[in-house]
């Protein structure tokens, strides 16, 4: 097993790579991707590599960056629409809703929207205003499209070369606040598909459900609870829309209580449809009520509070503290 | 000759109604396809209406100045005269709207902005659809059975429900100390009520000692044996399971549905006594062991071929009685592995002696824990003989879906008024659980009487019938 | 140039209005175009101009009687579709509204399956890969990004094709429009942007969309914008054709501006004698698209009367051809719905079918 360590900036990059390799229909497009390399540099080398016709600088309009790359698709082409941050999605929103999500359906077939949008989301990183959304939920509710959410290095790797392999329109949600750390990636296999959910640790009081940068967050708040002895077992999402529910069943019927962490504010979210499913199919193993943790019902705030508004690790354990509660 | 009615359309207006303007058609005129017939005006404008059929105009459902209602009869067509031979787009259109039931205009729809408009739901109210091969299935086990875990966690939480979780919270009932009922091993709230009564002094349904007589003196658990007061650890938890969990499933099943009562007599048995003493001393009893069980059995089969109604059970679900005409005679057994209820199939129909062999087999393979779990289905009536135990009486509880169950206490020695006089006589007490949903009291005090004679004159009884 | 009367946005028409056939179907020379058709050619386009006219009647004839949710007609835009759809090859791919019925026919679209959207038994109606003409587009100036990226991939294909795309003087404020007419200069993408200017965006007058002639806003992009008579189907496609060939040779996007009227209602549920006089519209009619074919067919080519019926005749058989289509057209299975939602498996569409297979809603047949 040839296992290299890398960050996860390195990895999706070294993903990317190995996808313009290996499909010459595979394109990037977004904006300052080529010489400088993305604002993260996640494109970084790509397009000296590839070409410019592969690798495209874009003007600066998102709802083009979109729309092109249905065209794109349209005449067979697999592209990879990267938006410089989350808050700068909402300008394609009208195309990804109205067109990437519907055009498959609409063709009857004909139209393989075979494309991703990378997502650098949530917050983390001390930014300005627009710079640190989760907008994840509002494209999980949109049927047609996909949403998938990596958390590590691996999975980086692994799930943006998954997803420009597949078929449907997946919005691709990245950590930005985690692109710069390490971990091992297996260069040789993925260690799930892109719609399965990854167990990160085994635990028997209470199953805390994340994505994205919130898994780092639950890890530890899980070393905590041990060391005040609850058993957390930790489950990363991974795959937003659609839900892969079964390993959270099989784990809710062990412990019998849950918690679901996210950055994005709990109303109509990926928590809530999780505190729904996990209820409807777990309801004779519930101990407790799922709670969810998640954002302030707040537009996120400037950046000096925002450690105040993600979930912390103290707000995870006070969660997991009302769901042990329950029973007395 | 056919007749076709063409409704006034929703023309996309998003109004419910509109005014003739002006006819363009007259009754009698003969029109083509598209041609025009007439000009409404809606709130919002006035639109021409081309004819959908060719054919002749036959009526006009109203006068310049009406307001008509959408989707009502505008104009009636005859479509089969025009010329003789019917158009064949007309033709076509009354093939579609005989096999569409759902055009898309129709009149179930209220006219709105833009569209066909809004689908009138009044039809919605009864239920139209109803989920097949999937009756009464809780949610959790659709969703659990429609993808196979593939590594089902080792250590389950106990399933129950919210509420029921609650309610044994609120009585200091440990649900993880409970063994489901329900589905799946659900715990239910019957569960925890059984529970609770546990926890409190009372009658439970102690087995007639046929089986291990060592038994009375040593300290056991439902067929575990239990390590001594001084041996054992303080906290002693034994899981639910085998013997243990059947009667308590059992229990629980038929002490909450079936509502019981009790009827109680005490007895002269020394006829039976008597008659017991006898009968060990002919030739063809030896190697039986008789004793006045058998003529309990027989006492209580004799009952219920006068009173059949005894011999019957509830069936909820189908709202009805089950009347048997056979007893299958149940026999509580204390075994080493705990208490069991096998039973004599057509016990009714055995003599004395045939009878006494049915018993010596059943206890044999109680003891010997042979029972078949055929021979522990189907038992209609039962006797628990709690006398070897010495006690007096117990009020029993009947096993899931029979009418009555009997019990035998001690026969001894007492004070009696026999013939007047205070003597001394072997007597035993009798009582009888039944189930009250279907037996009164009046029929149980006629069998348990009906079998206190039975004991007081075993003889009269098997030699008269 | 013989405008005959003088009426809103008349001045928005100024001398670099391409025209070969007045209104009286008389030919006019041009300096950079000239007509390139014979007359078998020009009939050809005549009976198409026909043929769509006829079918769009009875696709409102339908919408009245209570057969279609909605219809969008095309009365007095037959050149500006005919004209621009001829010009087009059959490796060249289209991206069109909801109005662009002519178009469809041009591309080869059975007429009934325009009509399935209509019917709303579709959300799309034909396949647009076959026909290499999108399904319609409903969100305005969506299709323009979509011309522009397809036009990207003919170049990184190294194709000798063109993308041509349609929208009206109301979509021509849309961010996407203007966000492609950035993108296709940038890229220098074959893709041709085929404005209809009609002059109504339902009830907004297109002198609310523009201060400036829509065709001159090409240049403020870097490109070539060319306003045509949009009721002269000789320039129409001659205009077209001259674009398309030179957005497949590498010359860059080109806009359009076909100058032109919506003789009819914005659709069936519209109602435009609220908004604009019956004096514009009887001067559009003296501009009418096919008279002035005719006029041309008989004087230059003496075409003859019993040609012209047969026209009408074909396409009168080809209107109740597609009136017995459209009422054919049942509900469709309900489970059919789930279909094509995703490319690949998908829990929740499972579970929808499902659920509709176990209440009974559908047989499951599909």
């Amino acid at each position: 097993m040839a296992t290299t360590t890398m960050t996860m900036a390195k990895a999706l990059n070294e993903g990317l790579r190995r996808a313009l390799e290996e499909d010459k229909k595979v394109l990037l497009m977004g904006e300052d991707i080529g010489k400088l390399g993305g604002v993260f540099r996640i494109t970084d080398g790509l397009q000296k590599d590839f070409g410019e016709d592969r690798v495209i600088d874009s003007p600066l309009a998102e709802s083009a960056i979109v729309g092109t790359a249905v065209g794109l698709a349209i005449r067979g082409y697999r592209t990879v629409c990267e938006m410089q941050f989350d808050g700068f999605v909402y300008p394609a929103f009208d195309q990804i809703v109205s067109q990437v999500a519907k055009l498959h359906k609409r063709s009857d077939g004909a139209y393989v929207m075979g494309l991703v949008i990378r997502l650098p989301f949530q917050g983390g990183i001390g930014a300005i205003e627009h710079h640190s959304e989760s907008p994840e939920a509002y494209f999980a509710h949109t049927a047609g499209l996909r949403v998938v959410a990596c958390s590590t290095p691996n999975d980086a790797y692994w799930m943006i070369q998954q997803a420009i392999a597949h078929d449907d329109p997946i919005i691709f949600c990245e950590p930005k606040s985690r692109y710069w750390e390490k971990g091992e990636v297996d260069l040789d296999r993925p260690s799930h598909g892109l719609f399965e959910t990854a167990r990160r640790r085994e635990g028997t009081d209470v199953t805390v459900i994340g994505y994205g940068a919130s898994m780092k967050t639950i890890l530890r708040a899980a070393d905590t609870a041990a060391s005040e002895g609850v058993s957390l077992e930790v489950i990363d999402a991974r795959s937003l829309s659609p839900l892969d529910l079964d390993p959270m069943v099989t784990s809710i019927q062990k412990t019998g209580r849950f918690v679901t962490v996210q950055e994005a504010p709990h109303m109509a979210s990926i928590g809530s449809e999780l505190v729904a499913e996990l209820t409807q199919r777990c309801f004779y193993s519930l101990r407790a009520p799922g709670v969810r943790v998640s954002g302030y019902h707040v537009p996120y705030p400037p950046t000096r509070l925002e450690e105040d508004y993600r979930p912390s690790v103290d707000r995870i354990l006070d969660a997991v503290d009302r769901v042990m509660g329950f029973e007395g | 000759m056919s007749q076709e009615i063409f409704l006034l359309p929703d023309v996309g207006e998003g109004l419910v109604e509109a005014e003739i303007v002006t006819w363009k058609v007259r009754e009698g005129d003969v029109v083509t396809l598209n041609q025009p017939l007439v000009d409404i005006e809606t709130a919002k404008a006035t639109v021409e209406l081309p004819s959908p059929y060719a054919g002749t105009v036959t009526k006009l459902h109203g006068d310049v100045g009406d307001v008509m209602h959408v989707h009502e009869p505008l104009i009636t067509f005859d479509v089969g005269t025009a010329s003789g031979d019917a158009t064949p787009a007309t033709s076509q259109h009354t093939a579609i709207v005989a096999s569409d039931t759902e055009a898309p205009a129709g009149e179930g729809r209220e006219a709105v902005l833009v569209g066909y408009g809004v689908a009138n739901e009044d039809g919605l109210a009864t239920r139209t659809h109803r989920r097949r091969g999937v009756t009464s299935t809780p949610l959790a086990t659709i969703s659990s059975a429609s993808t196979p875990v593939s590594t089902p966690p080792t250590s389950l939480a106990p399933r129950s429900t919210p509420p029921v979780r609650l309610y044994a919270k609120q009585h200091g009932v440990d649900i993880e100390s409970l063994t489901g009922s329900g589905r799946d091993g659900l715990i239910t709230r019957d569960d925890v009520e059984r529970a609770l009564r546990a926890d409190a002094p009372q009658d439970v349904s102690v087995t007639a000692s046929v089986g291990s007589r060592g038994a009375l003196n040593t300290s056991r658990f439902v067929g575990r044996d239990i390590e001594s007061w001084a041996t054992g650890p303080a906290e002693e938890r034994i899981p639910v399971k085998g013997v243990l969990r059947s009667m308590s499933e059992a229990m629980v099943q038929s002490a909450f549905s079936a509502p019981h009562a009790v009827v109680w007599m005490r007895v002269d048995a020394s006829a039976t006594m008597e008659l017991v003493a006898g009968l060990k001393t002919r030739p063809h009893t030896q190697g039986l062991r008789l004793s006045p069980l058998v003529i309990v059995a027989l006492g209580l089969c004799d009952a219920a071929r006068n009173f059949p109604g005894i011999n019957s059970s509830f069936d909820a679900a189908a709202g009805e009685v089950i009347v048997r005409r056979s007893v299958n005679l149940g026999i509580a057994a204390d075994t080493p592995r705990g208490l069991i209820v096998p039973n004599i199939k057509g016990a009714d129909a055995l003599n004395l002696i045939d009878m006494a062999k049915a018993l010596n087999v059943l206890v044999e393979k109680a003891r010997q824990g042979t029972t078949t779990p055929n021979e522990m289905i189907g038992t209609t009536l039962t006797i628990t003989n709690v006398g070897p135990f010495g006690v007096d009486a117990a009020m029993p509880i009947l096993p899931p879906g029979t009418g009555a169950i009997l019990a035998i206490g001690k026969i001894a020695k007492a004070p009696w008024v026999h013939d007047d006089e205070i003597v001394v006589r072997h007597v035993v007490e009798l009582a009888l659980a039944f189930d009250h949903r279907q037996i009164d009291g009046a029929l149980a005090s006629r069998v348990l009487a009906h079998v206190g004679n039975f004991l007081n004159n075993p003889g009269v009884y098997l030699l008269a019938g | 140039m013989t405008w005959g009367f003088v009426v809103k946005g008349e001045s928005m028409i100024d001398e670099e209005l391409v025209q070969l056939l007045t209104p009286e179907g008389q030919r006019v020379a041009h300096p950079d175009y000239e007509s390139t058709l014979d007359g078998e050619a020009i009939f050809a386009l005549y009976r198409d101009m026909v043929i769509v006219r006829r079918l769009c009647n009875e696709s409102t004839s339908l919408q009245r009687q209570g057969q279609l949710a909605l219809w969008a007609p095309i009365q007095g835009q037959e050149a500006a579709q005919i004209g621009a759809g001829r010009a087009l090859q059959p490796m060249d791919f289209t991206f069109p509204t909801y109005r662009e019925h002519g178009i469809a026919w041009c591309r080869g679209v059975p007429a009934q399956d325009v009509l399935r959207m209509f019917r709303a038994v579709s959300n799309g109606g034909w396949d647009p890969q076959k026909y290499r003409h999108s399904v319609p587009t409903v969100v305005l100036g969506n299709q323009a990004l979509h011309a522009v990226g397809y036009a990207m991939g003919i170049q990184r294909d190294g194709a000798e094709e063109a993308v041509m795309t349609f929208f009206g003087d109301g979509a021509s404020s849309q961010g996407d429009t203007l966000e492609s007419f950035v993108w296709a200069a940038s890229f220098n993408a074959p893709v041709v942007f085929f404005c209809q200017n009609n002059q109504w965006g339902i009830s907004t007058p297109s002198s609310l969309q523009s201060k400036v002639p829509l065709y001159r806003r090409a240049q403020g992009f870097g490109f070539s914008g060319v306003r045509v008579d949009g009721n002269d189907v000789l320039a129409v496609y001659e205009v077209t054709k001259k674009a398309l060939d030179n957005a497949r040779v590498g010359g860059g996007p080109t806009l359009i501006e076909a100058y032109t009227y919506r003789m009819g209602a914005h659709t069936t549920s519209d109602d435009p004698t609220r908004y604009r006089i019956d004096a514009e519209v009887e001067v559009w009619k003296h501009r009418d698209p096919v008279e002035r074919v005719k006029a041309l067919l008989v004087h230059e080519y003496q075409a003859k009367g019993a040609a012209f019926d047969a026209v009408a005749h074909e396409a009168e058989t080809m209107a109740l051809q597609l009136r017995e289509d459209v009422l054919a057209m049942g509900r469709p299975d309900p489970i059919t719905m789930f279909d094509h939602a995703y490319a690949s498996e998908h829990a929740l569409i499972e579970e929808g079918r499902r659920e509709m297979l176990e209440l009974g809603i559908s047989g499951g047949v599909h």
